[in-house]
């Protein structure tokens, strides 16, 4: 203990006396801690954009359907009464209800709008207006008009593209046309109230929102849906209620299961995951070069100071405490620079851009992944997983850095490092 | 000082056999010493005849090619490196050509060393350094690092660490070799005095002929074996 306390204090000491070193060193370790803490919380932020966003204009966090809907897009495939009636039980258990934020009841089918102009096929969504303004937010994406109201009826929201495309303007008239439940082709009126604009082509021309009510008399289906769309308060909830969901929903299997977004938009994913990968490997870069400054700093003050590991040893130091003492300047080095860095990263990311760091300078056009439009403006998020994911990659770099020069520190030869050389 | 004889250290039919490009040099040849406690010994001999190599050998800092080595009795060959390093720490201390102080350690801290090493609590240690640093001249320094204190002084300082734990032997190479001559003088001095007074074991290489003029013991090595060993009565007082 005492030796312990001994070695810490020559490592301490050995650190400050080569404050110049040591400075250059730490600000290395403090800048890439920094870097990390910053790009990590901009990062959580932007992916919990582009899933928000996803989300909100797909199917929520988690689609409840037919399993076979996913695929078939049919609406034979919709969601039963009695399939209906388990999943609201399911959402109204207290212990998922109170995670789950808002849910939104929608009949999707695929149909072609039509006009005097022409006809297009496009993407119809019966929904209820009061939940839905709530849910996807396409209402906050109007140029014209308004969004879907309750007690509308005959009344259409319209991407912009599609508007261009048959010629429409607010209160024009178009049919929606498609397949019904009794398999028959049924044509439905309905009127432009709005139209929108997200800035993504498939959906400004695809996407067309009706009430609810009016989808169902339509296409004949009664009260039936084809998806009960789900969003989480939290992302990060997602997982643990989908397993609960599902657990609540396995009676009855066959009829009703519930889809989280991973699944249901495997592009969104597989863009978060590169990103993520991408990161990774910034990080894993940035480490990798402030390792070797840090493995630059100690291995010199090792060899540059042989003499005092000599006469450390003569007075009856063991090779493993000599390499404890340059192992403890290493790891001391890169603990507090990197604990000053993680203070300097997350103050920086919190005075700076606590509000949303807008790069919207930095793109001459609009800024989509997998079909969603972003805002160009990316607001941070702090976790504690940022904390320990610094915290983790600090020892692991003190460590690993500090590892080297400690072995080479046991390889000083007592004699050899004693021997005077004027 | 104590008249009965109390072996410090022991070496018998030591070699050490460097490898120099393919080439065997015989640093140190066959040699049977035997140090008591108390005695203030000189190895004195040409450059390369193998001063340094044998007191690193006397003090285990290296493995001899042959031959055995002990200090108070232990023989060194069949320890760990652990052990040995305890042997060090509590049998031996070392005093050095120059720059053997530790430099981020004040003048006491650098003193007290290995009587922190051994558990020897503060107080004790203070007191222990602050009379010693009296005796040998240096009383008052003991906050200064190293770099704030002249060659002579620093040497005291590396002296009073050396012998302040009380070892069976003191080992110093060349300890005046970097002083003026009234430093070395003023060294001498001290080492003399330590070694009447307290029976403090001390083994010098050196060059040095004023250090010559007061060995009790000389020892002259020629190309690595022992040459001639004299006695001669104590030079009392320089
Ligand atoms: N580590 C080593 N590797 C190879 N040869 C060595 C080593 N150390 C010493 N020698 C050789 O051993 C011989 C004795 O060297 P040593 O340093 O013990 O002599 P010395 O009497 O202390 O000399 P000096 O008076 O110059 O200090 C020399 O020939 C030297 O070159
Ligand atoms: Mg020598």
């Amino acid at each position: 203990m005492r030796r312990a306390k001994l070695l810490a204090r020559l490592a301490l000491r050995n650190v400050r006396r080569q404050t110049r070193r040591s400075i250059l060193t730490a600000s290395a370790m403090v800048l890439g801690v920094a870097v990390l803490v910053f790009s990590r919380a901009l990062g959580d932020g932007a992916h919990e954009d582009w899933i928000d966003q996803g989300v909100r204009l797909g199917k929520g966090h988690i689609a409840i359907q037919h399993p076979r809907f996913q695929q078939s897009r049919h609406l034979d495939d919709r969601l039963t009464p009695r399939a209906l009636a388990l999943a609201e039980r399911a959402l109204a258990e207290p212990d998922i209800a109170a995670r789950v934020t808002a849910v939104a009841p929608r009949l999707e089918i695929q149909g072609l709008a039509n006009s005097a102009t022409g006809a297009i096929p496009v993407f119809v969504t019966g929904v209820d207006p009061e939940i839905e303004a709530g849910f996807s937010k396409l209402g906050d994406r109007v140029v014209e008009g308004r969004y879907l109201e309750d007690g509308d009826r005959l009344h259409a929201f319209v991407g912009q593209r599609l508007a261009e495309r048959l010629d429409l303007e607010l209160d024009s008239r178009l049919v929606l046309t498609g397949q019904d439940a009794t398999g028959e082709i049924a044509g439905q009126f309905v009127r432009v109230v709005g139209i929108f604009r997200t800035g993504l082509p498939e959906a400004d021309e695809g996407i067309v929102h009706i009430p609810l009510r009016t989808a169902q008399e339509w296409l004949q289906v009664g009260g039936a849906v084809t998806t009960l769309a789900v969003l989480v308060a939290s992302g990060w909830d997602m997982p643990a209620v989908l397993d609960d969901l599902d657990a609540a929903l396995a009676e009855d299997a066959s009829e009703v299961a519930a889809l989280g977004w991973r699944e249901a938009m495997p592009e969104l994913d597989a863009a978060i995951r590169i990103d993520d990968y991408g990161d990774y490997l910034f990080h894993l870069i940035l480490f990798v070069i402030v390792g070797l400054a840090i493995v630059n700093t100690v291995l010199m003050s090792v060899l540059y100071r042989t003499r005092e590991f000599g006469v450390l040893r003569a007075l009856g130091l063991t090779k493993g405490e000599t390499a404890g003492v340059v192992f403890g300047e290493g790891v001391l080095l890169t603990l507090v620079s990197g604990l000053l860095g993680m203070v300097v990263g997350f103050a920086f990311t919190w005075v700076f851009f606590r509000n949303g760091l807008d790069y919207s300078g930095l793109l001459d056009s609009e800024f989509t992944i997998s079909g969603i439009l972003l805002e160009p403006v990316i607001v941070p998020i702090f976790r504690m997983v940022q904390v320990f994911q610094s915290l983790g990659s600090i020892v692991v770099i003190g460590v690993l850095a500090s590892l080297y020069p400690a072995y080479r520190a046991t390889r000083i030869d007592v004699a050899e490092a004693m021997k005077f050389e004027a | 000082m104590s008249e009965q004889r109390v072996v410090a250290v022991r070496t018998d039919r030591v070699w050490k056999v460097f490898e120099h490009d393919g080439i065997a040099v015989d640093a140190v040849r066959d040699v049977s010493l035997e140090i008591q406690r108390g005695e203030f010994v000189v190895l004195a001999g040409p450059s390369g005849s193998g001063k340094t190599t044998l007191l690193n050998l006397l003090g285990g800092l290296t493995a001899p090619t042959r031959g055995a080595v002990w200090i108070d009795g232990q023989e060194l060959t069949a320890m760990k490196e652990r052990q040995r390093a305890r042997l060090r720490l509590e049998r031996v201390g070392f005093v050095f050509q120059a720059y053997n102080l530790l430099p981020v350690l004040t003048a006491l801290e650098n003193a007290e060393f290995s009587l922190l090493l051994r558990g020897v609590p503060a107080e004790e240690r203070k007191r222990k350094v602050q009379e010693l640093f009296q005796r040998i001249g240096i009383g008052g320094l003991e906050d200064r690092r190293p770099s704030k204190l002249s060659g002579g002084q620093q040497q005291r300082v590396a002296v009073a660490r050396a012998v302040v734990g009380e070892p069976a032997l003191v080992l110093a190479d060349e300890p005046t070799a970097n002083l003026d001559s009234a430093s070395s003088i003023a060294l001498l001095d001290v080492m003399t005095t330590l070694n009447e007074d307290l029976g403090t074991t001390f083994v010098f290489a050196t060059h040095d002929q004023r250090l010559m003029e007061r060995a009790r013991r000389l020892i002259r090595l020629v190309d690595g074996a022992v040459e001639s060993d004299t006695r001669r009565p104590s030079t009392k007082g320089a």
